[in-house]
């Protein structure tokens, strides 16, 4: 199968300031990836480059196999997009503007358009630019999807929404990913939500490439080590190179530790403590990822 | 079957399938022969990817705790009683090592833990049969 896009050595710079260094990333289909990242880590320009909204300064990127900057509408068709930002054409009502970008498309899933509508309860003959941002956002994902797209790119789809509407929308795209849809990228810092859904993290940082796995493998990785002493003290700092961030008094230690499960026992038995192991979630790993070297 | 998913527990959810999985299994509610839900049924109703599922059904699969012949459902497996005891054991195990740290950390002596979670086992026996 072809994949959804893969980028090389994509190096965009805006004047002086470099969104982003030289990333490389492969996405085959199918997936759900959360692309995670801080405010102005590149996440945004990342997507932008997939759908061929911005052209790199240099390297490469390719879009269901066709270089990004030649996408026809043959690909178009195949992508759905969100953006953070909705742009609609404020004085049509809801419905005027669900049927002008539905005439851009053969494919156009009239039923599907009317569930959703139904769904997350949108008023049809509401004007658009009088929507509140969550109805706006909506109103962007139902325009989004109801072509059937093979690759979905929601870029901050959720922050404007109730929780409620996020976890319609959140099982809404599930349902997607059995259709038609092979890969949901989806980028945002609600890692909360977001964790429920996705399989692959990116996760970027100051237009770097910090963590590109599988949420499984992410999970087993890292872990919190609650340490207890049975006698004695602990050392005042812990030298072993697993240990990426400590808390330690004399008798009680927090440790956050990354590809440690193997070295748990002989930690153990050296320092004579009992250790509570827990996995950690997306939320508490995050700032984790940021510190690792890609 | 009833599974319920913590997301945000960060135990993987294809683990959590798998021992709640093993745990219905283990614990009678899930027979040898039975039927499991679909791949796509179970991720609908629990809001999970699927792709998900079938990793956690792959695995149990690999274990020989789930069979999937040609064109038929995935169902449990025909265990040996041996091999459902181990399961137990293993799944009581895992539930004890956090209470044996705290007996520890409290500085609760051997004989008291043990006397403890006799009587407590007593009384829940107690409980059943009134």
């Amino acid at each position: 199968m072809e994949s959804a896009f893969e980028v090389k050595n994509l190096t965009k710079t805006f004047g002086d300031v470099t969104a982003l260094d030289n990333v490389s990333v492969s996405v085959p289909g199918p997936a759900v990836v959360g692309l995670i990242g801080r405010n102005g880590s590149g996440k945004t320009t990342l997507l932008r480059h997939v759908i061929g909204l911005y052209l790199p300064t240099s390297g490469h990127c390719t879009t269901l196999g066709c270089p990004s900057d030649k996408l026809g509408s043959d690909e178009l068709s195949r992508i759905g997009v969100v953006h953070q930002e909705n742009r609609f054409l404020e004085w049509m009502k809801v419905e005027q503007q669900l049927r002008y970008v539905s005439s851009f498309y053969k494919r156009w899933d009239k039923d599907l358009e009317q569930r959703l509508v139904d769904e997350l309860e949108l008023e049809p003959s509401a004007r658009v630019g009088t929507l509140s941002p969550g109805n706006a956002q909506k109103l962007g994902i139902i325009l989004a999807v109801c072509h059937r797209p093979n690759l979905l790119i929601l870029d901050e789809p959720i922050s404007g929404l109730d929780p409620i509407t996020r976890e319609q929308f959140l099982r809404f795209l599930l349902e997607l990913l059995h259709q038609d849809a092979n890969t949901i990228v989806i980028s945002s810092h609600v890692l909360h939500d977001v964790e429920k859904v996705i399989n692959r993290v990116i996760c970027l940082d100051k237009g770097r490439i910090k963590a590109d796995a599988s949420l499984d493998d992410l999970q087993e990785r890292f872990a919190e080590w609650r340490v207890t002493v049975k006698a004695g003290r602990l050392p005042t700092h812990f030298e072993e190179n697993y240990v990426v961030s400590q808390e330690v008094d004399s008798y009680q230690a927090r440790l956050l530790v990354k590809g440690a499960s193997d070295s748990l026992d002989a930690f153990k038995t050296r320092y004579g403590v009992d250790v509570d192991s827990s996995p950690l979630n997306l939320e508490s790993m995050f700032p984790l990822l940021l510190q690792e070297n890609a | 079957m009833l599974i319920a998913i913590d997301h945000h527990s960060g135990v993987p959810v294809y683990r959590q399938l798998m021992d709640q999985i093993k745990f219905h299994i283990a614990s009678g509610l899930l027979n040898a022969g039975e039927k499991l839900p679909t791949t796509r049924s179970l991720s609908a109703e629990l809001g999970v990817n699927p792709m998900t599922v079938s990793k956690a059904y792959g695995y149990l699969e690999a274990e020989g705790i789930l069979e999937r012949r040609r064109g038929l459902p995935l169902t449990v497996s025909h265990l040996r009683p041996e091999k459902i005891e181990v399961q137990k054991l293993h799944r009581l195990r895992q539930s004890l090592a956090p209470i044996v740290a705290i007996a520890r950390q409290l500085g609760v002596e051997k004989s008291q833990a043990l006397e403890l979670f006799g009587r407590m086992l007593d009384d829940a026996e107690d409980q059943e049969e009134s």
